[in-house]
């Protein structure tokens, strides 16, 4: 029983105790404070430097066009620079045009109007035109190159002449357009293509990306004025180019506008906050007082270890949450004071600024997420910080909870992250979604996924609690000495040390090894196209990616192989009792699959990927084959390494559940996919417990197999078997998809009647509990001596 | 009041494979007594000391404090024991009345008990001119002085004391062995664990010797100087360490000295 006088009191402490600590308050209070003026400070004296810098851009071969008024050279006036017809002043200064750069060299002869093939002549004057523009921008000389080729004028003043002539014919005297089917379109008439420009820039370059859009402005106005006169030369006027003006009318409010900028940047920046505030005081409280000597002195007071966590979770939240408050207070009141700056700014150049202060009630939404997110984030930076024997160390055992949370924390600011069932399920994301849902305004998503959201954000603030507790009651953790690593001591060690089973870590190490070897192997692997090159990929990486590395880890890291992979011989009626567990469960295993589907939709190229693999199965010699393939050879491969070596060897912590868990975890990890991942997982809950009751691996591969074949055969004969056996139409019937196509499902009642006398079954395996308990009998029969110890702590 | 039976202690070790560092010890530590625990360093003094202030957890054997068992019962022995060790420091950020009451809440004693019984040990272990002083600028003899003070503030019937004069200077040392002498004399079963046999010689009522995780020899320091004819206690520890060391055989030759030893080093 947790007294919660105690974790006050702890509380209180440690809260006391980080607020004397100079350096604590620095970096969570002052220097949030001082960041954000400071930083708004140096970016107002920085954007001073931040002018707009004019391109140089050349007009080459432009000399050709020497007294013709209506050649590219009516861009510019007297003076080389952009004529107000085409360019404002500001865009005129900002662009420096050169068109008197020698380029008349390079130019071939004129190209007869009309000749749209290029002659040897051209074409080796355009290579070096090519050559001498890439050598330009590369030397910096110019921005970027536009480059006229030969009798463009007569080109332009040709192609109009046509386009005017065709649109002086009577209709139906045209020639005919080119049909679809013929491929792509084509012009009409080849000789009324129009000349080609050369544009050169260099992507690469931020100021010949500026150029570029610089002067492609400049040139679509100047190709717009062509539009205009031609349309003048036909009596038309010129507005027959716009037959529409479409009118947009922005609805959202002011105040929501500003909401949703802020909306996108607030939650970010709290959560960042949150974590790195939860961070330094967790590495205090536990490796700076293991290294100041503190910890035993608390540890032999009264107070039990769940209310020293309680105690040091909670102030390490509060200061979590102070820094990320005290974060959004100072960004808050910066953002308030630049952005109306910037507005006055603005408004005397009779412009608007789109992002105002953050109105006070998204700031208010934020602090209600913020409360569980910092619990959670406290919890994990605790348990991860007792593993460390000083605040150096700790700093980089906290790494990798910052890496793993960045994802979460940045994924739900991608612009197509919305809040639905499925993401308020993901611990982080989910939140940082329905906080930015609240900041919006969106008060129907709110509500309707706060149950999701804050009921996983509770189970993971409970678990790595739980998690926490676990730590500072095991003393090899908080009595960690230092060792330093040397292969060769560590060899020895796990050839002196080996047990009849696996420890902990091998299975740990053994689970990791295969989700890597298998994540490199997706990659290297092509999408077989039969089921002959299916069947080959599917043998070669279950054999050699599940069972062999398993196998081999039994071999070497225990002295009972056969135990270490769980080859005991079970209880004869375990077998029937595991066949028929998955033929009653198989209708619930669906529904799971198909409502994790559901939660979180394949994308399309997931699909086509799966359809591939369906249309490899539909090649099988026969159906015997595709059991073979996709049913027995993954029972006996994947039982193997999860429920063999895997369980077996965490089943060495004395946690039973730990153990199952942990293994199902492995097991759907393995699966790649998500969703299929999500759904093995659950299944991976229900084969290990069969293992740990029965302690044996053969009522799993049982259990495995013939779920696998009740897959294959609802799947792929399932309406074989519907049409022939008119029985089964109490079990299955034909649903169409919501990809298309029909396929077979389990009706509702049996489900239910199934479902039900599955759990039945799955009761009974309770009878095959021994009456020692499991950490006893590996105590007394198998366990390594070095392990013993901690399996005292753990109990 | 404390009593250990067959206790052993085993960690993992990397280098060594299984490490006893416990081998089966037995002793009692009564009321009113001071119980010393001398040994070398690595002896098992400070885990034997560790277990019986629940920090640490037996691998076999048992272990009773007042009579609660330190593995059924761990939160009610701390309450019957005060633990005051050399990895046990005071918190920097706390001046010594914090630290103490700090203590003395977490006991779940009343205010007014509290304040009257942190007067009381402030006035005998002349704390007050430091009572307001943060930790991280006391001395070493001051915070050894904290250190007791929460400690005794629950009143506990046991105390235990591991390596207490470690790293004290002469002045402080003498000051906490005749502070320990005083509450074995009021009372209280003390333990104390030292490998300064004047120290051990000075405060004790009864000690036992210990080396590689073994009590080689258990009475009083008249006792054991008796038996073993060796002139003082350093004398007599010397000669059984050196025993030990020369091995199992030989030892036993030590007679009923090894009993508690020989059953578990062989």
């Amino acid at each position: 029983m947790i007294r919660l006088g105690a974790v006050r009191l702890i509380y209180v402490r440690e809260l006391r105790d980080q607020l004397r600590d100079r350096r604590t308050l620095f970096t969570l209070v002052a220097l949030p404070l001082a960041l954000y003026p400071l930083l708004g400070f140096g970016l107002l004296q920085m954007t001073q430097f931040l002018r707009e810098r004019p391109t140089k851009i050349l007009l080459a071969g432009v000399e050709q066009f020497e007294g013709d008024p209506t050649s590219p050279l009516e861009l510019l006036d007297d003076q080389g620079r952009l004529r107000a017809e085409f360019a404002s002043e500001r865009e005129a200064g900002l662009l420096e045009i050169h068109s008197d750069f020698g380029s008349a060299s390079v130019q071939s002869d004129a190209a007869e109007p009309g000749e749209t093939e290029p002659s040897a002549a051209e074409t080796s004057a355009s290579e070096l035109r090519d050559e001498l523009a890439r050598r330009w921008i590369a030397e910096g000389q110019f921005d970027a190159v536009v480059w006229f080729p030969p009798g463009f004028s007569e080109r332009l003043t040709e192609y109009r002449r046509k386009l005017v002539e065709r649109a002086d014919q009577p209709r139906g005297t045209q020639q005919p357009q080119a049909s679809p089917e013929e491929g792509e379109s084509v012009p009409e008439d080849a000789t009324l293509a129009p000349p080609e420009p050369q544009l050169y820039v260099d992507t690469a370059s931020d100021r010949s990306r500026i150029a570029w859009s610089r002067i492609e402005l400049i040139l679509s106005r100047w190709r717009e004025a062509w539009v205009q006169r031609s349309f003048e030369e036909v009596n038309l006027p010129s507005d027959v180019a716009r037959p529409f003006e479409l009118q947009t009318t922005d609805v959202a409010r002011e105040q929501t506008k500003k909401a949703h900028l802020w909306a996108k940047i607030l939650p970010f920046v709290a959560l960042i906050w949150a974590l790195t505030g939860a961070f330094y005081p967790a590495i205090d409280l536990c490796a700076g007082e293991k290294e100041r000597g503190t910890l035993e002195t608390l540890l032999s007071s009264p107070a039990e270890r769940s209310e020293i966590v309680g105690g040091k979770m909670l102030a390490i939240a509060t200061f979590s949450m102070a820094t990320a408050i005290l974060n959004l207070a100072s960004m808050g009141i910066t953002g308030a004071v630049a952005m109306r700056h910037m507005g006055n700014l603005a408004a005397q150049a009779g412009a608007s600024v789109p992002l105002g202060p953050p109105p006070l009630a998204t700031v208010l939404w934020l602090i209600v997420g913020l409360l569980p997110i910092s619990l959670l984030f406290s919890a994990l930076s605790l348990a991860i910080a007792s593993f460390a024997r000083s605040s150096k160390e700790g700093q980089y055992y906290l790494m990798p909870l910052l890496l793993v949370a960045l994802p979460l924390i940045l994924v739900p600011m991608l612009p197509s992250a919305e809040l639905d069932l499925g993401t308020s399920l993901i611990p982080i994301a989910g939140m940082m979604l329905w906080m930015k849902a609240l900041m919006e305004g969106d008060w129907y998503d709110a509500v309707r996924f706060a149950v999701p959201v804050f009921g996983i954000t509770a189970i993971g603030v409970l678990l790595a609690a739980q998690w926490a507790v676990r730590q500072f009651s095991d003393e090899s953790v908080l009595f960690r000495e230092s060792e330093r690593f040397s292969l060769r001591l560590w060899l020895a060690h796990l050839m002196r040390d080996r047990g009849d089973l696996p420890t902990f870590s091998q299975a740990m190490l053994c689970g990791i090894l295969i989700l890597v070897v298998r994540f490199f192997a997706t990659f290297a692997a092509t999408m077989p196209t039969s089921f002959g090159e299916f069947a080959i990929v599917q043998t070669v990486s279950l054999v050699a990616f599940f069972a062999a590395p398993a196998a081999l880890m039994a071999v070497m890291l225990a002295r009972k192989p056969l135990a270490a992979l769980k080859l005991n011989v079970p209880h004869w009626a375990s077998i029937p009792l595991a066949v028929l567990l998955a033929m009653f469960i198989h209708p619930a295993g669906l529904l799971v699959a198909n409502f994790i589907r559901q939660l979180y939709p394949l994308s399309p190229d997931m699909l086509a990927s799966l359809e591939q693999i369906d249309s490899a199965i539909t090649g099988a010699p026969n159906f015997f084959v595709l059991l073979l393939v996709f049913a027995a050879l993954p029972a006996i491969c994947e039982e193997l390494a999860f429920r063999g070596f895997i369980q077996t060897g965490l089943e060495c912590s004395g946690r039973k559940w730990l153990a199952i868990l942990a293994s199902a975890v492995f097991f759907g990890a393995a699966h790649g996919i998500l969703q299929q991942s999500l759904s093995a997982c659950v299944l991976g809950v229900v084969i290990g417990y069969v293992a740990y009751q029965t302690k044996s691996l053969f009522p799993a591969i049982a259990f495995h197999l013939t779920y696998n074949s009740m897959t294959m055969i609802v799947g792929v004969q399932g309406a074989w078997l519907l049409a022939r056996v008119p029985a089964l139409r109490f079990v299955l019937r034909p649903v169409v998809s919501e990809y298309g196509g029909t396929s077979i499902e389990y009706g509702e009642i049996y489900t239910l009647v199934a479902t039900l006398i599955g759990v039945g079954i799955l009761y009974c395996f309770r009878q095959y509990t021994r009456e020692e308990s499991l950490l006893t009998e590996v105590r007394q029969r198998y366990l390594p001596k070095t392990l013993l110890p901690a399996v005292d702590g753990s109990e | 009041m404390i009593e250990v039976r067959g206790l052993t202690k085993e960690y993992a070790d990397l280098k060594r494979g299984t490490f006893r560092a416990l081998r089966g010890i037995s002793f009692d530590a009564r009321e009113g007594e001071v119980f010393a625990l001398l040994g070398p360093n690595g002896a098992g003094k400070t885990t034997a000391l560790r277990i019986l202030s629940t920090i640490l957890s037996p691998t076999s054997g048992a272990v009773r404090v007042n009579g609660f068992d330190v593995v059924a019962s761990p939160a009610e022995v701390r309450r019957q024991i005060g633990f005051v060790s050399v990895n046990t420091a005071v918190y920097d950020r706390m001046t010594a009345w914090e630290m103490v009451e700090f203590f003395g809440r977490l006991h779940d004693l009343a205010a007014e008990t509290l304040r009257e019984r942190m007067e009381a040990l402030f006035d005998s272990l002349q704390m007050n001119d430091f009572r307001d002083v943060l930790g991280a600028k006391l001395s070493t003899g001051m915070k050894q002085k904290v250190s007791i003070a929460r400690a005794l503030v629950h009143d506990p019937p046991a105390l235990i004391f591991d390596e207490a004069t470690s790293g004290l200077d002469v002045l402080a040392a003498r000051s906490l062995i005749d502070i320990i002498r005083g509450i074995g004399a009021s009372g209280k079963c003390v333990v104390f664990s030292s490998h300064v046999m004047r120290e051990v010689e000075r405060v004790s009522d009864r000690v036992a010797i210990m080396h590689k995780g073994a009590i080689l020899a258990e009475g009083s320091t008249r006792e054991l100087i008796d038996r073993y004819g060796q002139p003082d206690l350093e004398e007599l520890f010397f000669d059984l360490i050196s025993r030990q060391d020369r091995g199992p055989d030989r030892e036993r030759g030590a007679g009923e000295a090894g009993n508690n030893a020989s059953q578990e080093v062989a």
